[in-house]
């Protein structure tokens, strides 16, 4: 019953078993962390290995890049811990080098599997019961209150009139409780639902 | 004949709320017909639904108030019951939880414990019979509004059921998603048991309506004459549909001409 | 604070993995066997509901904004059990479907996060709000401002102490850093938390654990996550707090850890060279942490009383603000 989702713009890499993909991910991103503490000439063992799946594969550059930002500021933030310490340069040099490569091996798998075959994959783990419904349910319902948020906010934009930071934390707060509201109750109709359908 | 749908003297009371959600209701659907449920917004159509699958009352009574194709709906033959019910909910998202397509159609059926080809050729099937043959891999999400209600019911039917009881099923549908879907249960066999604001649908499909106000049942009939009795219509929040007045020149609605 | 992996070295992403799974395991047994059948969909629908939380910018200063983090405004709504098994999928969704935070710092993460932020938060609301006397809502809403002001720093120092562990970068350095920022950090979500917090008892009361009838989570669940907490912060946070000079050692050696390797490489210029250095450091790190607890609380309380009269008494301008 693993439906796989099939789509546009299929790559090799989207064809490799998703509990490969995910195993040989954490063998690179092991392998890099356990390198030594300096730059170190073995960073190019990961670093050609990427760099051979991303060329042969050819994610698009623009969306890769923007990830790689937002995990970028964290690195910069703990490299500017360090930076007034000259002793320390090759150890930020090494860190630096070390978490681009595992962000850049943790895009790859992300952007070639989609989230349903790593739930195949964490199910044959034995990940408990609950956990794996818990994630299914979560999949399938962020987009569906990503949007209900989105509207709640539009509502509160459009009776706007003045821009009091106050103010914009109250509505902010009152539509984030009043999400959890409608989630609680969007989750009653879920249970009635599977129930209908011979759940339990 | 034993009827598809029977209830005797139906009540219940929503904990904590002063007036009956549904008061002393009785009424009987034969197999194979199609019974409209009209009514104003909170008029108790949904809870009476829910009592159909038997999701509602919480704690059930001593003597059954429901049969459905002559089963009681006691607490021991719940599944039994579900399986006869399908129940089609009001917002699609609700009813649709898995992450795909296939996962959601096959949802009822795993429950019976069918898998393998035959799930797969069941869920093959009920696409099919929806009109969305090849959606098995498609994600809820990614669907349209009509195609989510379709997959639904697609999902209903994979439990075979005798029964099937819709709640708004034209709600939110574009004026050709409601004709379709319209199409659609047109063609489907068994009793149809749907409760709706849409008069049209009602007009169209179901021959008998019963309209329900305040948990009460004020009137049950044929639907036509029903929905030309304008001042019925009015005091429970209802009016009659624009198409009456074209559609039957020498039926009831005749007389709402002269009016 | 989501950690990238890179800067745990592989043993205390292993030691972190294993403190997550600990406590992810003791709340899937507490689930399994409070929860009905019924609350089972909650935790997903629950767990996308954090996610979307944290989609929602709140303006700071200058133009730009933040968001929630809401492991404590979870565990305020659904119980500490609940609320860890949501914020894992939470974060294990971010990290593999958006490759937000390390895979092998997910165990790190989680335990931040998940656990030490979750059951923090939790212990802190409960007491406070026992102990506040006076109107519920008003001492709810200052036990979950202050709570959630708590449970981020919490995490912060536990990333902290991650991170010296892992000889990154020195405990004297990452401790006072994190911690500081994450005191700013905190007060928006404890601000937040309270907000969403009051909202929901405003209209929901019967939603939230522990508030209406629900039942709150047994004495004995209470206290294992509380050891397990404890035994966390003994792990990453207390082999550098204590104030002897051979306190890192012992601790490193006992652990099965060369000290060579858990010293660590980036330092500050004095701190571990001169003791009195260190202890001074120390006791003014201790000296702020006091003051900025003090003063977190002070605004909790505050808020809650600004908040709480005021709604009660103008019930018509409460629903001006609604959405």
């Amino acid at each position: 019953m693993q439906a796989r989702t099939t789509f546009e713009g299929q790559t090799w890499l989207h064809r490799v078993r998703a509990g490969l993909k995910l195993a040989v991910t954490l063998a690179v991103v092991l392998f890099t962390v356990m390198l030594p503490r300096r730059p170190h000439l073995a960073a190019l063992v990961p670093l050609s290995f990427l760099l051979i799946v991303w060329l042969s594969a050819r994610p698009p550059l623009r969306l890769m890049l923007k990830r790689l930002l937002v995990a970028e500021f964290f690195i910069l933030g703990l490299a500017l811990l360090t930076v007034f310490n000259p002793a320390a340069a090759p150890l930020v040099a090494a860190a630096l080098i070390k978490s681009n490569l595992c962000v850049i091996a943790l895009l790859l798998l992300t952007w070639s599997t989609p989230f349903l075959e790593i739930l195949h994959v964490l199910r044959r783990l034995g990940l408990p019961e609950v956990m794996l419904s818990t994630l299914a349910l979560m999949v399938r319902y962020l987009p569906v209150l990503r949007e209900e948020s989105r509207r709640m906010q539009r509502a509160r934009a459009s009776r706007t009139f003045s821009s009091g930071r106050r103010l914009a934390w109250r509505s902010l707060g009152n539509i984030i409780g009043q999400l959890f509201v409608r989630s609680a109750d969007r989750a009653e109709r879920i249970y009635l639902a599977m129930c209908a359908r011979g759940w339990k | 004949m034993r009827a598809a749908v029977e209830i005797k003297e139906l009540s219940y009371r929503f904990p904590g709320r002063p007036t009956p959600a549904l008061d002393r209701l009785s009424f009987r659907v034969e197999p194979g017909e199609c019974v409209a449920i009209l009514g104003p917004n909170g008029a108790g159509k949904s809870t009476l639904l829910l009592h159909l699958n038997g999701l509602l009352p919480e704690k059930f009574g001593d003597a059954p108030q429901l049969w459905i194709d002559g089963e009681p709906v006691t607490p021991a033959n719940l599944a039994q019951i579900r399986r006869k019910v399908g129940l089609l909910f009001q917002d699609p998202e609700d009813q649709l939880i898995s992450a795909t397509v296939f996962e959601d159609v096959a949802f009822g059926p795993c429950q019976l414990g069918i898998d393998g080809p035959s799930l797969e050729s069941l869920v093959k099937d009920c696409l099919e019979r929806v009109g969305l043959p090849g959606f098995e891999a498609r994600e809820p999400h990614r669907l349209s509004h009509g195609e989510k209600r379709r997959v639904c019911l697609a999902g209903v039917l994979a439990c075979e059921p005798a029964v099937l009881v819709l709640d708004e099923p034209t709600s939110d549908l574009d004026p050709r998603g409601r004709r379709e879907f319209k199409a659609l249960l047109q063609r489907l066999p068994g009793a149809k048991l749907m409760a709706t604001h849409d008069l049209e649908l009602a007009v169209d499909l179901c021959p008998r309506s019963l309209i329900l106000d305040g948990g009460k049942l004020v009137a049950q009939g044929d639907t036509l004459q029903l929905l030309a009795d304008e001042k019925l219509m009015l005091a429970h929040g209802l009016e009659r549909p624009h198409s009456l007045l074209h559609r039957h020149p020498h039926g009831p609605a005749y007389q709402l001409h002269r009016l | 604070m989501h950690l990238p992996d890179g800067f745990l070295d592989a043993r205390t992403a292993l030691l972190s993995t294993g403190a997550a799974a600990a406590g992810i395991t003791l709340a899937v047994r507490r689930v399994k066997a409070s929860l009905t059948p019924r609350q089972i969909p909650l935790l997903g629908l629950s767990a996308a509901f954090v996610f979307a939380a944290q989609m929602v910018n709140f303006p700071v200063a200058g133009g730009t904004s933040g968001h929630l983090i809401g492991g404590v405004l979870a565990s305020i709504l659904l119980g500490p059990s609940a609320a860890i098994i949501v914020i894992t999928c939470v974060l294990m969704v971010q990290c593999l479907m958006f490759a937000d935070g390390g895979l092998l710092a997910l165990g790190a993460n989680l335990f931040n996060m998940a656990i030490a932020s979750v059951c923090g938060g939790y212990f802190i609301y409960t007491i406070l709000r026992r102990l506040l006397r006076g109107d519920p809502l008003r001492a709810a809403v200052c036990a979950a401002a202050f709570a959630g002001w708590c449970g981020t720093v919490l995490a912060s120092i536990c990333c902290a102490g991650q991170l010296a562990l892992s000889g990154t970068v020195s405990w004297s350095l990452a401790f006072p850093a994190m911690a500081n920022i994450h005191m700013l950090i905190g007060a928006g979500e404890g601000l937040a938390t309270g907000l969403i917090v009051l909202a929901v008892l405003k209209s929901r009361p019967e939603l939230v654990a522990g508030f209406a009838e629900k039942p709150m989570e047994s004495r004995g669940t209470v206290v294992s996550y509380g050891l397990l907490l404890c035994l966390g912060l003994a792990v990453f946070v207390a082999p550098f707090a204590c104030p002897w000079p051979d306190g890192l050692e012992r601790v490193a050696e006992s652990l099965g850890v060369s000290s060579k390797a858990a010293a660590p490489l980036v330092t500050t210029p004095l701190a571990n060279y001169t003791f009195p250095a260190f202890t001074s450091a120390t006791v003014a790190t201790a000296v702020a942490g006091a003051l900025g607890t003090l003063i977190a609380f002070i605004a909790a309380y505050g808020l809650a009383r600004a908040l709480v009269p005021a709604l009660k008494s103008s019930k018509a301008d409460a629903g001006k603000n609604h959405v």
